[in-house]
């Protein structure tokens, strides 16, 4: 374990903001992407409306953490494991921006899907968001902790969820065939299924930059086994 | 007094078989440094403690480390500048240029150093012209015909860059450049001697950025012909310029592999609290 402090007081203190941000960017974008949940699953239009919202905060960070990355960058040239953090942090806000974005795609979807009666496929999506904001908590937490294994475990299960992904919209289509009148409703649940499958890619993503930033391995494009496997 | 350069091959041959360590024969290059467990002290005082590495041919070395390291006392022991200090010696192991061991009593220290030059943190041009300065070591070592010299100052000149700034005067007095051309007028004077090796102590310690730049593309350049060894301060210098770092701590070798592989993920704790500036 190498000493916490640079001599560099301002180093520190450069590298801890840029942490918060990015913290604090992970934590809007969970909020974010729970609103737009929530306004699906309770049909909640005023939900929809804040989780839209919730968006221009995290792009304003997002382009705030890349500014303080390029100046910790300019300004203290960080080698070894405080470069590694610094890219890191920036390639981390970058998706979570992404699943943010994706947070708004499923608010917007969900509106739609409130001006008709409900569906009650609605309930596939229950399980793929689960799946998919687990592997997003994972993903931040092996990045706030350091932990080279629980984000290894994260990539993994990114597999499952684009199968629950390719099996709801089988079920969807079927249904679009079978109940035609709601096809416009089965359509916009396709889309957020698959806004869904995307948060997952991002968690992954997230996960691999986790491993970089700790280890100085690049995980990604490899086959990782499952855990059980 | 025997120079390394007149050692017939045969002798040289069997110096290498007599002295290297068992094991796969290495080819041995031109310019080829290898430092074997090196013990240094001054008086009593010991400051190297069994220093092991082995510098590349035709590339750049850097040595970093902090303050009283043992970094430029390393440096000076490869053209045994510190002969010059009377309580100074190597008490264990050996350094080896090209597979002979430089500090046995049969060699030429005055060849090592044309052999192996050096280029100090302040520039030292003699108190003589541009010309006269990159000259100087050719006519200590015999050469008089005027077009030889000429042609060797012109190119060692152009080899540090510097030919183009001061052709048209060379016999101005290198105390008339900038600090910047100075260091490498100086430069220049070592390479006129044609050496295996060059030593830099620190050599943009005290120059400005431009010059800084212009002495490391230098570096750069002379790379493809010289075995380049670089104590710096500066940690971005190394990781521009140098192809293999040294770290140093207290008199010991700590870690020694490729720039990047030092600058992004260095092996030893030691050396990732160094140069991410967590002591120091």
């Amino acid at each position: 374990m190498i000493a916490a402090r640079h001599i560099l007081g301002t180093f520190d203190e450069a590298l801890s903001s840029l942490r918060n941000s990015v913290l604090m960017m992970s934590s809007l974008t969970e909020r974010s992407l729970d609103r737009a949940i929530t306004g699906l699953l309770e049909r909640d239009d005023d939900m929809c409306a804040i989780a839209i919202a919730d968006d221009e905060e995290i792009d304003q960070l997002e382009k705030q953490v890349d500014k303080d990355g390029i100046d910790l960058l300019l300004r203290f040239q960080p080698v070894a494991s405080d470069l590694r953090r610094v890219v890191s942090a920036m390639k981390l806000s970058s998706n979570l921006e992404r699943m943010a974005d994706q947070g708004t795609n499923i608010a917007r979807r969900a509106r739609k899907l409130n001006q008709h009666p409900a569906l009650p496929e609605t309930e596939l999506i229950k399980p793929m968001y689960a799946h998919a904001m687990a592997m997003f908590k994972d993903s931040i937490d092996a990045y706030v902790r350091e932990d080279v294994q629980l984000a290894r475990s994260v990539v993994p299960r990114d597999q499952p969820l684009d199968d629950m992904n390719s099996s709801a919209g089988r079920r969807l289509i079927e249904r679009m065939a079978e109940d035609p009148a709601q096809l416009r409703g089965y359509l916009n649940l396709i889309f957020i299924s698959r806004c869904l499958e995307r948060v997952g890619d991002h968690a992954t993503n997230m996960a691999e930059d986790a491993v970089y930033a700790a280890a100085a391995e690049d995980i990604r494009h490899q086959h990782l086994p499952a855990v059980n496997e | 007094m025997v120079s390394l350069a007149e050692i017939p091959e045969k002798i040289t041959s069997q110096m290498i078989v007599n002295q290297r360590q068992p094991g796969p024969e290495a080819e041995i290059e031109r310019g080829m440094i290898e430092i074997d467990q090196l013990d240094f002290a001054y008086g009593g005082h010991q400051v190297l403690h069994d220093v092991s590495l082995s510098i590349r041919a035709r590339a750049v070395t850097a040595f970093i480390g902090p303050s009283g390291c043992g970094k430029t006392t390393l440096l000076r022991c490869l053209n045994r500048m510190n002969d010059l200090i009377d309580s100074a010696r190597i008490t264990k192991g050996s350094i080896r240029i090209e597979g002979v061991d430089i500090n046995t009593p049969d060699v030429d220290v005055v060849d090592l150093r044309r052999r192996v030059g050096m280029v100090f943190q302040k520039s030292n041009p003699f108190p003589k012209s541009i010309y006269d300065n990159v000259a100087y070591g050719l006519r200590i070592a015999g050469v008089t015909k005027r077009s030889l010299i000429d042609e060797a100052v012109e190119k060692s000149l152009r080899s540090s860059a510097l030919w183009e700034e001061v052709k048209d005067r060379l016999h101005v007095s290198g105390y008339g450049l900038s600090g910047g051309q100075q260091q490498r007028l100086c430069i220049a004077r070592a390479l006129a001697v044609e050496p295996e090796i060059v030593l830099m102590d620190e050599p943009c310690s005290a120059l400005d950025p431009i010059a800084t730049a212009k002495v490391e593309e230098l570096i750069r350049q002379l790379k493809e012909q010289y075995t380049i060894v670089i104590v710096t301060h500066n940690m971005q210098q190394a990781g521009r310029c140098s192809d293999h770092t040294a770290f140093f701590y207290l008199g010991r070798l700590i870690e020694f592999d490729g720039t990047a592989k030092i600058f992004s993920n260095p092996a030893q704790r030691q050396t990732e609290e160094y140069i991410t500036g967590r002591f120091g």
